[in-house]
């Protein structure tokens, strides 16, 4: 072999290689791209979760109801801890170690490189100390949070709800990877019912950290940020001084308040007693706090305005008057002799008193018993339930929070189910017919009812959010609800609504109420409970000739509707109506008339 | 005269080098400019130091060289022996001789020198190489190779031990040694690698070797006697292989599947290739590398320089940087093949042969078909001791091409 042949033997071995080795680099470079990038990113670049601070509530007045607080959360990235710190954060945190690792454990693939929030609302004593031994402390970390702030003249528990960090069912039970432990949600209230709108949209920041973690810089200088969205505003229906009135009137009482606008449905305040502190979940919750409000017996946690089902008492006699008239049992003007009591089968129905013959006017006045034990018979359980149904009983009214009970609005199939086919009397509904017996119903319902009375057949769906703010393009959207016209001719409902004028203008149960500047109207309500004092009831609304306001004031147990209830609500719409002034105190000296409903 | 100077001068290895020594110092200081540390400025200082060193030595007449070569050796034999007294243990090999703040490797200069003695102990007789098929040629040329090596393997330092070992069979082959007993040598390597795959890869390799003895149509029972010992290597390759450092075996192991150990001897591996993968066609752009500006391959300055390049630079820069190479070796095998003078002939052969094997190790490491010995990128690494050697190569390369008429 010579020289020559010798060269181009070495020059095809060179060959050879470069082929071999172009051909791995194109495998890489061309061909594999895209996976080794992602691997390359994933190295080498840290997500940092930008939460933006949840959407304000303003009142109908652009009064701030719920605000939002800086706080700080501290994180911590699971793959730079440092085990040996286990205890020093633990004790810092005041979280078990065991608990602690634990929740560390959980985090598994890439988001073992990215910061996860660990505890959220802590004090700035914890934060400096973080800061302060920062390099020690590997992969602990803070951030600045938004939490709620709420305002200190009052409550508003129930409406607004509270937000606490999202559960493990919750993590579990969502659609999509929005969440991530940590994460603060809306629990309860319009926070859980808009938490869509409130919570915003993430933002992500990209930072390069080099391979022991350390932060280097934002990647491609910031531009590929995602910055977050944050969160709408909503603008409520509320007023906010007449919430904190209403809630100052139900100062250490059980029981509900709602008041809507009648031509909207537009939710001006809401009280359910006793309530709670909503700061108490605003940032860290103590359990004990939570279990204590839990298990309290007064159960401040419940929500009486869209929870519970009570008989409405005489509150219900406009929707018989109504039902009866319109299923052409009676006008107007026929009469009905109401002489004391009303015997049915082998039963006596007892009255407050006895009126002689009266008209459906007279007996909404007076609330005569008798009249609509009788009505209750004449109409049946198939209008009565159908009438029921027209007005939003036995339904949800379609508020916007969440877990609105449906009361109870007996029927034929209710009936026959409950005590077997044909095997109940008529006799039941006697006492319907002044709305007693199986017959449950919730403020908002009762409120909702009122105000179609008052509007003469418009039911609105009672709702607090009435716009919400594009955080984006600072644009409003109205938010659109429900409004029905319930089908019974204008002079029905003129005589039911001359009634409810009459029991307060009149010498009706609620004259008490009278005001001397606003025509008020309504119709008070007991609720008979066999397990304790009666539940008080009053609905109504103002001014007569031109309804701005409708209203429903329940008293748990506190008897009487026109001893606790009536003079709250007439308190309030005068309030409403009339302004500030109208304020006159804290305390509404409650009327003792006795005997009447 | 311009015509004279492209006679006289190798332009094609000055640009070449000039090219490769510039990209080296591109990568060098986009892997070290967040760092703080004058890796660039001491490589840009010893950079300009050795093309100045190689410009002078392609002036120097081959005799000259020739004659300073056993003394080359004997010095650099001496300072191997020395570095493994008083030398400074970095990395686990004793390697260094600190000087002044710099590290001296003598292992680099034994390159050259042993390359020049082996070329001038094979070229002595006027007219040619030396019969290396003689046995006591053959043995004396593997003894000067052999005593360098030993004592570099006692620093510890098995890639530079390989590097020395890799340029005997070119220059074996280039003197004029039989194919046969070339074969004979490498046979073994095959059935190494063989049984390294496993069994099936085994038998395969003994069969194929045993069908390329066939071919040379020598002495069947020689041929037999042969393959026999070459089944005896394979098997007791498992036993061999498990002396080895536990640190090598991984490394070896982890060539082939670096996701058995991504964290260990395996993660410069998987991290070097994401470098280089993500890097795509046109690379992400100078100091843009995110895998090496982040510092997640380890020593990203010296031996996985190429994943800089591959990040930043992309497949355009990669393939670049080969043909640079590529275009080395090729003109020097042919300044080899032109030289009248036998010396320069063979030394251009060895040099060759050692980029040819740092090229194949070290960039075969970085995008993961060889495993991971350290051992720089010539002239693009960090490292003045290689950077100083290959410079010196180079001059000598240079002066076979200026002087390749002479006798």
């Amino acid at each position: 072999m010579d020289l020559e042949k010798k060269k181009y033997v070495i020059y095809s071995l060179c060959a050879v290689v470069l082929i071999l080795f172009i051909t791995r680099l194109s495998y890489l470079q061309l061909f594999n791209k895209e996976e080794l990038s992602r691997e390359s990113d994933k190295n080498s670049v840290k997500t940092i979760t930008v939460t933006p601070p949840r959407g304000i509530m303003y009142d109908r007045n652009g009064k701030i109801l719920v605000d939002n607080k800086p706080s700080y959360t501290v994180t911590i990235t699971p793959s730079q801890f440092d085990k040996n710190n286990l205890n020093e954060v633990s004790s810092l945190l005041e979280i078990p170690a065991e608990e602690l690792q634990e929740n560390l454990k959980s985090f598994k693939g890439t988001n073992r490189f990215n910061p996860a929030k660990i505890k959220r609302d802590v004090d700035f004593r914890v934060i400096s100390h973080i800061a302060e031994n920062r390099d020690r402390l590997a992969g602990v970390d803070y951030q600045t949070d938004a939490i709620r702030l709420y305002s200190k003249e009052f409550h508003g528990s129930h409406s607004f709800g509270y937000t606490s960090e999202i559960s493990e069912k919750m993590l579990g039970k969502q659609i999509g990877d929005y969440y991530k432990q940590g994460d603060v949600v809306g629990s309860s209230g319009i926070e859980s019912n808009y938490e869509n709108y409130l919570r915003g949209v993430k933002g992500y920041n990209f930072i390069t950290v080099d391979v022991k973690g350390r932060e280097i810089g934002q990647l491609n200088d910031g531009k590929d940020n995602i910055p977050p969205i944050n969160g709408s505003d909503l603008i409520l229906g509320m007023d906010k001084d007449l919430q904190e009135y209403a809630e100052k009137l139900m100062k250490d009482k059980r029981g509900a308040i709602i008041a809507v606008d009648p031509k909207t449905g537009e939710i001006l305040c809401f009280v359910s007693k006793p309530d709670f502190d909503l700061s108490l979940f605003a940032g860290k919750t103590d359990p004990k706090v939570f279990s204590s409000l839990l298990n309290d017996p007064d159960k401040p946690l419940f929500n009486r305005v869209i929870q519970t089902k009570y008989p409405p008492g005489s509150t219900w006699k406009m929707m018989m008057s109504l039902a009866a008239m319109a299923a052409g049992e009676i006008t107007p003007t026929s009469t009905i002799a109401c002489n004391g009591s009303f015997v049915f089968g082998n039963r006596s129905f007892e009255d407050h008193g006895a009126y002689g013959n009266i008209n459906v006017t007279r007996a909404i006045e007076v609330s005569a018993n008798t009249f609509y034990y009788k009505l209750g018979l004449q109409l049946g359980i198939d209008n009565y339930n159908k009438y029921g149904k027209m007005f939003g009983f036995g339904g949800r009214t379609g508020i916007d929070i969440p877990n609105e009970t449906q009361g109870l609005l007996p029927s034929r199939e209710y009936f026959n189910k409950r005590y077997g086919e044909n095997k109940w009397t008529p006799g039941l509904l006697v006492s319907l017919g002044i709305g007693q017996g199986e017959l449950g119903v919730s403020p908002v319902q009762m409120v909702a009812y009122t105000a179609a009375i008052a509007m003469d057949g418009l039911y609105c769906q009672p709702h607090f959010v009435t716009k919400i703010k594009n955080s984006m393009n600072d644009t409003y959207e109205d938010m659109k609800f429900e409004q029905r016209r319930i089908n019974i001719p204008q002079k029905y409902f003129d005589a039911v609504n001359k009634g409810m004028y009459l029991v307060v203008n009149g010498g009706g149960t609620a004259k008490n109420i009278k005001s001397e500047d606003f025509v008020l109207c309504g119709k008070t309500g007991t609720a008979q409970n066999s397990s304790g004092n009666n539940h008080s009831w009053f609905v109504g609304y103002a001014p007569y000739d031109d309804p701005r306001i409708a209203i429903c004031v329940l008293g748990e147990n506190q008897g009487w509707g026109n001893v606790f209830s009536a003079p709250i609500a007439g308190a309030l719409m005068v309030r409403y109506l009339g302004g500030e002034q109208y304020e006159t105190s804290d305390e509404i000296k409650m009327v003792n008339q006795g005997t009447q409903d | 005269m311009n015509k004279n100077i492209f006679e006289r001068i190798d332009v094609l290895i000055l640009i070449v080098v000039l090219a490769l020594v510039g990209s080296g110092l591109i990568a060098i200081f986009s892997a070290t400019y967040t760092s703080g540390t004058d890796y660039f400025s001491r490589q840009l200082t010893f950079a300009i130091f050795g093309l100045v060193i190689m410009i002078g030595i392609s002036f120097v007449p081959p005799r000259i060289i020739a004659r300073a070569s056993y003394i080359f050796y004997v010095v650099s034999l001496l300072l191997l022996v020395l570095v493994l007294i008083f030398g400074k243990k970095i990395s686990g090999s004793k390697s260094w001789f600190s000087m002044g703040g710099f590290g001296i490797q003598p292992s680099e200069f034994a390159k050259i020198a042993t390359i020049l003695t082996l070329a001038n102990f094979l070229s002595t007789s006027e007219d040619g190489f030396k019969n290396v098929n003689k046995p006591l040629v053959f043995l004396k040329a593997i003894a000067i190779v052999f005593f360098p090596v030993v004592l570099i393997m006692r620093q510890p330092d098995m890639g530079t031990s390989l590097v020395f070992l890799s340029m005997i069979l070119p220059i074996l082959f280039w003197v004029g040694m039989s194919p046969y007993v070339l074969f004979i040598i490498i046979s073994p390597v095959i059935i190494v690698l063989g049984a390294f795959f496993g069994m099936t890869y085994l038998i395969a390799a003994i069969v194929i070797v045993g069908l390329i003895l066939l071919l040379f149509k020598k002495n069947i029972l020689v041929t037999v006697a042969l393959v026999l010992i070459n089944v005896a290597i394979g098997f007791s390759f498992d036993s061999l292989y498990h002396k080895l450092q536990p640190y090598q075996q991984n490394r070896i192991k982890a060539v082939f599947d670096p996701t058995t150990d991504p964290l260990g001897s395996g993660y410069n591996v998987i991290q070097s290739k994401v470098a280089i993968g993500s890097g795509g066609m046109f690379g992400k752009g100078f100091l843009q590398g995110t895998q090496t500006q982040l510092k997640f391959i380890p020593e990203q300055w010296t031996d996985f320089i190429y994943c800089m390049i591959g990040e930043e630079f992309g497949f355009v820069g990669c393939v670049i940087i080969l043909l640079l190479y590529m275009l080395i070796i090729f003109q020097l095998v042919n300044n080899s093949y032109l030289s009248k003078n036998k010396f320069l002939s063979i030394a251009c052969i060895g040099f060759s042969s050692i980029i040819f094997f740092h090229l194949v190790v070290n960039v075969g490491m970085t995008i993961g078909i060889m495993p991971v010995i350290g051992i720089p990128l010539p002239m693009m690494s960090y490292g003045i001791s290689s950077l100083l050697s290959f410079l010196i190569m180079m001059g000598i390369g240079m002066s076979a091409y200026r002087y390749r008429n002479q006798y």
